[in-house]
């Protein structure tokens, strides 16, 4: 999950150390909008081959709420 | 030797007022240029004024197709335009670009209503009454203007979206082998609802005040019926699952690999979506070109716009191969091979 950690980072404009299972996706320098969510959507496209559904994205609150949206997904 | 269809010169032609990522940034305030720039790899837009219209950009395109590339307007036997503005729910606008553009009345006129395919179809319709012995000269006109649709206050599409026109002349030529060729088309209409002016045609015509109703979204972006709505998440997951998969099928109806292309040039949606594409497509970057910094989403006109701006940085030589792939707004998308 290194990766994906890293990706989020630098799409939320936050230090790379900074993001985990259980950062708060409202807490980026970047809002969690549909910016960001397209961005996500991208991000795991690439790290796991995986189409997250937007909406579902944009409702998740936390890195292990997409987690678990990759997961279902898989 | 065989009859073909072959792709002979092209001109584009931008609006005057250019919207940049400056004035933009003042505008949307929690953006500054430089991020809009690294998001969208777009600097400028150009905007259509109040009384321009995507059949005028289309009559400055090819009006500079004839005069910069010595192509005479006698010489057109067929006309194509490709729009999603058009002048009029009727008349055809070709029917007036012919009259406008002084073509022969022996010439036939068709308008294609596409937005990001809709260079690829004309391609393929152009090959098609070229190959069968109907005419000789397809002048194939795309433009838009996207930007009359855009509510100002919507980031997601005005930072994309821009105005312009491309005239691409496809002629009779005499070769080995076909010069345009391995068409792949796909559509999927169950998404017309992620790109769409929802308001204003025949299925719902402008009624009501409410049709005007601003409404903001939970990104803050503001928009009525009238507007230009892009569903981004939605558009992305198509692209990323269709385009690929369309360039399988080409590359199987041509019997080559990817190596043996030159350039793959996808439709300039925007560079985040052409980075995603050129790593999904596992091609590298220098194949899959961007050049809409200048001008950015021009809707079908991108593809012309990038192979004129590729012939004129000579990133092109006769006998190269390339790959053409639009995909957009429908859903639709299709793809080609052409031979320089």
């Amino acid at each position: 999950m290194k990766d994906l950690y890293s990706g989020i980072a630098e799409i939320l404009e936050v230090p790379e150390d900074s993001v985990d299972a259980s950062f708060d996706l409202a807490n980026g320098e970047q809002e969690w909008d549909s910016m960001a969510v397209v961005s996500t959507i991208a991000l795991v496209d690439n790290l796991y081959d995986v189409a997250l559904d937007g909406v579902k994205l944009a409702e998740c609150e936390t890195v292990a709420d997409i987690e678990k949206l990759i997961k279902e997904n898989s | 030797m065989n009859r073909v269809a072959k792709i002979e010169k092209i001109a584009s032609y931008f609006p005057q007022t250019v919207l940049t990522n400056e004035h933009l940034s003042e505008v949307f305030s929690d953006w500054t240029a430089d991020k809009i720039y690294s998001k969208t790899g777009i600097e400028n837009r150009y905007i259509a004024d109040e009384n321009e219209t995507a059949l005028d950009l289309a009559c400055h395109a090819a009006e500079r197709l004839f005069s910069e590339h010595q192509v005479s307007h006698e010489s057109i036997d067929y006309v194509i335009f490709c729009t999603q503005a058009p002048d009029y729910f009727l008349p055809t606008s070709a029917c007036i670009i012919q009259d406008r553009l002084n073509i022969n009345r022996s010439a036939g006129a068709v308008d294609i209503n596409l937005g990001c395919s809709g260079f690829v179809y004309g391609l393929s319709l152009a090959k098609g009454l070229i190959e069968s012995g109907q005419v000789n000269n397809v002048l194939l006109l795309t433009a838009d203007t996207y930007t009359k649709f855009i509510h100002p206050m919507d980031k997601s599409v005005r930072t994309l979206f821009g105005d312009g026109a491309a005239a691409t002349l496809i002629s009779a030529c005499n070769s080995d082998c076909p010069r345009i060729s391995n068409f792949v088309f796909g559509t999927d209409g169950s998404g017309a609802k992620d790109l769409i002016v929802p308001v204003g045609g025949m299925r719902q015509p402008i009624r009501t005040e409410k049709d005007y109703e601003e409404v903001t979204d939970s990104s803050g972006n503001i928009r009525t019926q009238c507007n230009l709505f892009m569903n981004g998440a939605n558009v992305l997951n198509f692209t990323l699952r269709e385009v690929p998969k369309a360039l399988d099928q080409i590359l199987k109806k041509s019997g080559r690999d990817k190596e043996d292309y030159k350039f793959f040039v996808l439709h300039q949606a925007n560079k985040f979506m052409l980075e995603a594409l050129s790593k999904k497509l596992k091609v590298p970057k220098e194949k899959v070109p961007i050049l809409m910094e200048d001008g950015g989403n021009t809707v079908s006109s991108t593809i012309p716009m990038a192979l004129e701006r590729m012939f004129d940085g000579k990133m092109l030589e006769p006998g190269d191969e390339v790959v053409f792939l639009g995909f957009g707004v429908g859903l639709s998308w299709a793809g080609c091979t052409v031979t320089i």
